[in-house]
């Protein structure tokens, strides 16, 4: 209607998100591929030597078909991130904010506190991705309910000369692909894709209006990339994000697990909350409900544009993807929020979104 | 409590935003529209036109508005029909002359000039109906034709027998009274206009050929479709139309003796615009007669208004272009926008501070704490039933439960596999009770109290109350008839638990929050209904104590308990028993060792509970998001409550998986088991109650084992 912007100013604008449509049209391909392994809270996936590695809790874990998780690694506090270098070491970041390059704890600039991702460069350049300068990794969610901004990438090498601030005040940075000598970072709390040059850290947007907040991204065999988003946009959280004083009050009296926040896993507690499409009605949940959690892995092109995408949808399980990993033909995912590690087959073709 | 939330509480307790919906939803707002407008013209042309309002000036002006009113009400119909009859001016002006020569030129009696122009009119009248209402053409075309063949044939008839007119001698004391005089103090045009629109209104609103005319401006094809013979319809609304000019045409001629070139001119467009500008909808089927008269008065006030200030025939049609540019905008997007508007602004938050409470979760170690019993309950009707409220056992053991088909389903004993459909009752079926003679008793949501016979028979037993002195809505209606329960003397106590929300929105009201829940009786003496409490937030479950001396009722947005005593020193009070649940309580019923049970259709939520204390951001959310995506109670997880008569928490069962039971509105036991209902689940449950009396019933501990 023609007076609608007058109208706005009185009774605010509606809130809306972008459609699950095009390459994000839903399906049920993650809800119906085959568990690989379980395990409590699998969060990063990585391939080192033919073998899959999985951070969970404290430790790393190696997974193979057929047997039980075996424990290679633990560490005082729990894995946040995780890397190969192209000469085989093995960097973790921690919630404590320590990062070790082949069991050899790094002295870090003491901004960062909160490596949410590392990767490597072909040439040996490590970037890490600090996700905030006030909020340990696991405590996210106040970082966005708080409307946090204080991420920076940052850069080192090659050759381990000390870690270069690439740039800052990124809303939550998740997920690293390095490009030739740039990256492209996933700013979770914006949504969006961006590319940042290696040389003087200035910033170009790849791919925005995301329908969730974007986690790690991987590389794919082809050259494009698989983006995974751990948790979908929700129009009630948008709501609340923009509620000042119902916000403070939440974050101030509500314990974090039951506020209106995006979630890895949710309907697990009575006490969470709950949205009217959400009802259980007839023994049915609906697909399509608004929901906290969510299951969404995107594959990208080249040019980082999305193809298609695998999802696990309100009344799935899968939910609270937040890493990938491509090996041989089988995408490995790792389901944070359904405490399983996915295999599905690549080669089999028929991956495209209709 | 901040000071903010003081003010919120204040702002949100005290000013009742809910009015404004609740005026909203009334039909009476459309005419509020034109009312203002009509106060407002007489307003301002009073105030600024010396003498507007002295009697020789209003008879003048009344005298001009009968004629104008006629040919109005007219308009209205053919518009109410879904029509537009752009002809009644030159229909108007054709009779005046019709009329003009049989009295001055063929020098007849005024009552054959009369007739006449009857005639006149109901035959242009016809024409316009027999080629719009017949032949189907279209509307506005057809008439606009006859509009300016009449008017050309008017001219060359005018022009004609002008001088004939001016040289005849005849005259009439009749001519000279319906011109000139008055009736208790009010010309004859003014009377033919009032009682032409009582006889019209009545017709239109308490008649079947009004209500035809009304349905088929509604929608042609449903008329149609509906039996209602379209074509004649359309075709006597132009009749009509003809017929109400054509009076105006003869009391034209009789006041001005006379027909002169200007006779009608324009009249087509006041017409119109009156009755736009009063609020008949150009699409049909939506306006009154009532409407028209408003908007004839608001026409000519101005345009007379206008003349007297001295402006000349083009500033009055610019005017009068506005006005119905105006009235077509605003009739257009009201219509549209109406149900939006009602919608963003019904919900009408109010401020509650929730009590603080204890943990249901599991592992607390309270007397509340879930577990998942509950889901090894056995089902019945997995699949067929669709939302059973409550669930009631016979003395032989048959289960019976309301559907949201507005069925009440009976299952048979022993295995309750076979079912069948006992009753028929419409709405959705929600408590129910037997009675002494085995009558089951349910309320039924957007309908009220009913029973139904063991040998099926339906019968309505109350569908209302009496009615607030300050509600706006009508809260006489039952709205949300919820639970009831039978006391010894045979009244039938029981809760209606929105006076805001219709039963199949019961959600909402959890929302708003707003005490408006009730507790009624019904007494099958004399068959009234009395209200015994209002001002709780969702009255739910009654049941009567054991004993018999009082009676439980749920307030479920408030998670209390209430204590309603029917005799003793207490009687007609009721004290809190129960407060600051972790659920939402629903039903309750007996249970066989003296307890109670009491059914939890939802869980409190902190995020919920803190909203309840943001009623503004409860406002905002209900504007800005759809329904889909508003904060709920977490009603996907239920329970059953077991408590003493003291109000104590004896223990309390879940389905913690929410597989089979996640809302539970219900339970009843019976001969050891428990059976649950849910009202938006798809079975009822049965589960084995450890220890319980294997021949308990509910029946027998009502009205005694079988005689």
């Amino acid at each position: 209607m023609i007076l609608d912007p007058i109208l706005d100013v009185f009774r605010g604008k509606a809130v809306t998100i972008p459609p699950l449509d095009g390459a994000f049209r839903p399906n049920t391909r993650l809800d119906d591929a085959t568990v690989f392994a379980e395990l409590s809270e699998p969060d990063n996936l990585l391939v080192s030597d033919g073998r899959l590695l999985v951070s969970s809790g404290n430790a790393i874990l190696a997974v193979a078909a057929g047997s039980e998780p075996v424990v290679v690694e633990t560490f005082q506090s729990p894995v946040t991130a995780l890397a190969l270098s192209p000469t085989g070491e093995l960097t973790v970041g921690l919630e404590s904010g320590k990062l070790l390059i082949a069991g050899k704890e790094v002295s870090l600039p003491a901004e960062i506190r909160c490596i949410t991702a590392l990767a490597y460069a072909d040439d040996g350049t490590l970037w890490l991705a600090n996700g905030s300068s006030e909020h340990a990794p696991s405590q996210w969610a106040a970082d966005l309910m708080k409307k946090g901004a204080s991420g920076s990438l940052w850069r080192c090498g090659p050759g381990g000369i000390g870690f270069q601030k690439i740039a800052g005040d990124i809303a939550f940075p998740y997920g690293l692909h390095p490009v030739g000598a740039n990256v492209l970072v996933s700013e979770s709390w914006r949504h969006q894709l961006v590319r940042f040059d290696g040389a003087n850290g200035s910033r170009l947007t790849v791919l925005t209006h995301l329908p969730g907040y974007p986690a790690r991204l991987a590389p794919a065999d082809d050259g494009g990339a698989w983006l995974t988003l751990f948790a979908p946009r929700n129009r009630l959280i948008e709501f609340v994000l923009q509620e000042t004083h119902y916000r403070q009050d939440m974050i101030d009296q509500v314990p974090p697990a039951c506020w209106i926040a995006p979630a890895l896993a949710s309907n697990r507690s009575f006490l969470e909350p709950l949205q009217c499409g959400g009802i259980r009605t007839m023994g049915i949940r609906k697909p399509w409900s608004p929901s906290r959690s969510y299951g969404l892995v995107v594959r990208l092109d080249r040019t980082m544009q999305p193809q298609f995408s695998l999802h696990s949808r309100a009344n799935g399980t899968r939910h609270g993807i937040c890493s990938v990993a491509e090996q041989d033909g089988r995408l490995f995912v790792a389901s944070k929020g359904g405490n399983c590690v996915l295999a599905l087959d690549l080669a089999s073709g028929g991956f495209r979104w209709n | 409590m901040n000071f903010r939330e003081r003010l919120q509480a204040w702002r949100f307790n005290l000013v009742p935003d809910h009015l404004v919906g609740e005026i909203l939803t009334k039909r009476w707002t459309d005419n509020a529209i034109p009312f203002l407008a009509l106060v407002a013209t007489l307003g301002v042309f009073g105030s600024i036109i010396p003498g507007f309002f002295k009697l020789t000036s209003l008879q003048e002006s009344t005298r001009q508005l009968g004629e104008f009113s006629l040919v109005v009400i007219g308009v209205t119909v053919v518009m109410l029909g879904g029509g537009i009859d752009l002809s009644v001016g030159s229909i108007f002006a054709l009779s005046c002359f019709s009329a003009v020569y049989v009295f001055f030129i063929l020098e007849q009696s005024i009552w054959l000039a009369l007739a006449a122009a009857l005639c006149t009119g109901l035959v242009f009248g016809a024409i316009n109906g027999y080629l719009v209402g017949y032949l189907r053409l279209r509307a506005f075309l057809t008439t606009l034709v006859t509009f300016i063949f009449g008017r050309a044939l008017f001219d060359i008839l005018v022009t004609t027998y002008a001088a004939d007119v001016q040289l005849s001698q005849a005259s009439s004391d009749v001519l000279d009274f319906i011109g000139d005089g008055t009736f208790w103090g009010l010309s004859v045009s003014v009377w033919l206009a009032i009682i032409l629109a009582i006889v019209t209104h009545i017709a239109l609103t308490r008649s079947r050929p009004g209500w035809h005319v009304l349905a088929v401006g509604g929608s042609r094809r449903s008329a149609h479709n509906a039996g209602i013979r379209v074509r004649r319809t359309v075709f006597m609304t132009y009749v009509f139309s003809g017929f109400c000019a054509s009076i105006g045409g003869f009391l034209i001629a009789c006041r001005l003796s006379g027909a002169g070139p200007g006779t009608g001119l324009n009249l087509e467009i006041m017409a119109l615009t009156a009755a736009v500008v009063g609020g008949v909808s150009l699409g049909g089927g939506r306006g009154s007669v009532v409407k028209g008269l408003m908007g004839a008065i608001i026409v000519l006030t101005m345009t007379n208004g206008l003349i007297r200030l001295g402006y000349g025939t083009g500033t009055n049609q610019m005017v009068l272009g506005i006005l119905l540019a105006v009235a077509v905008t605003i009739d257009i997007r009201w219509l549209k926008n109406r149900h939006k508007v009602l919608n963003e602004v019904y919900v009408a938050p109010v401020y509650l501070k929730m009590g603080e409470t204890q943990s249901a979760a599991p592992g607390s170690g309270t007397s509340y704490e879930l577990d998942n019993r509950l889901s090894a309950a056995d089902h019945i009707g997995l699949g067929e039933l669709e939302g059973p409220e409550d669930v009631i056992l016979d003395r032989d053991d048959h289960l019976y439960c309301g559907t949201r088909h507005g069925e009440i389903v009976r299952f048979f004993a022993p295995d309750y596999r076979r079912s069948e459909v006992f009753a028929h009752i419409g709405g959705f079926p929600l408590g129910l009770a037997f009675d002494r003679d085995g009558n089951l008793i349910s309320c039924v949501g957007a309908m009220g109290l009913y029973s139904v016979s063991p040998d099926r028979e339906v019968k309505r037993l109350s569908a209302e109350t009496t009615r607030s002195w300050t509600s706006i809505v009508d809260d006489a209606r039952l709205r949300d008839p919820n639970d009831c329960d039978i006391a010894p003397d045979g009244r039938i106590y029981f809760t209606d638990s929105t006076k805001r929300y219709d039963a199949h929105d019961w959600a909402l009201d959890s929302i708003e929050n707003r005490a408006t829940g009730r507790l009624l009786v019904y007494d099958p003496k004399d068959g009234s209904t009395k209200t015994l409490l209002d001002g709780y937030r969702y009255t739910n479950g009654v049941c009567m104590a054991h004993d018999g001396k009082s009676l439980f009722f749920a307030e479920s947005w408030a998670c209390r308990v209430h204590r309603y005593w029917l005799e003793g020193p207490k009687a007609g009070t009721a004290e809190c028993v129960i407060r600051d649940m972790p659920g939402y309580p629903d039903n309750i019923n007996r249970a066989s060792d003296g307890n109670y049970w009491m059914a939890w259709l939802g869980m409190r939520t902190p995020s919920f509970d803190l909203s309840l204390r943001h009623p503004d951001m409860r406002k905002r959310m209900t504007r800005r998001l759809p329904q889909d995506e508003w904060l709920f109670p977490n009603i996907n997880t239920g329970g059953v409550v077991k408590f003493n008569e003291k109000g104590g928490i004896v223990e309390a069962l879940g389905d913690l998986s929410g597989n089979a039971h996640p809302m539970v509105t219900s339970m009843r036991e019976h001969k050891g088991y428990l059976f649950v209902g849910g009202i938006l689940n798809n079975r009822i449950g049965r589960y084995k109650i450890e220890g319980a009396d294997p021949n308990w019933t509910s029946p027998a501990s009502y009205w005694g084992a079988k005689a």
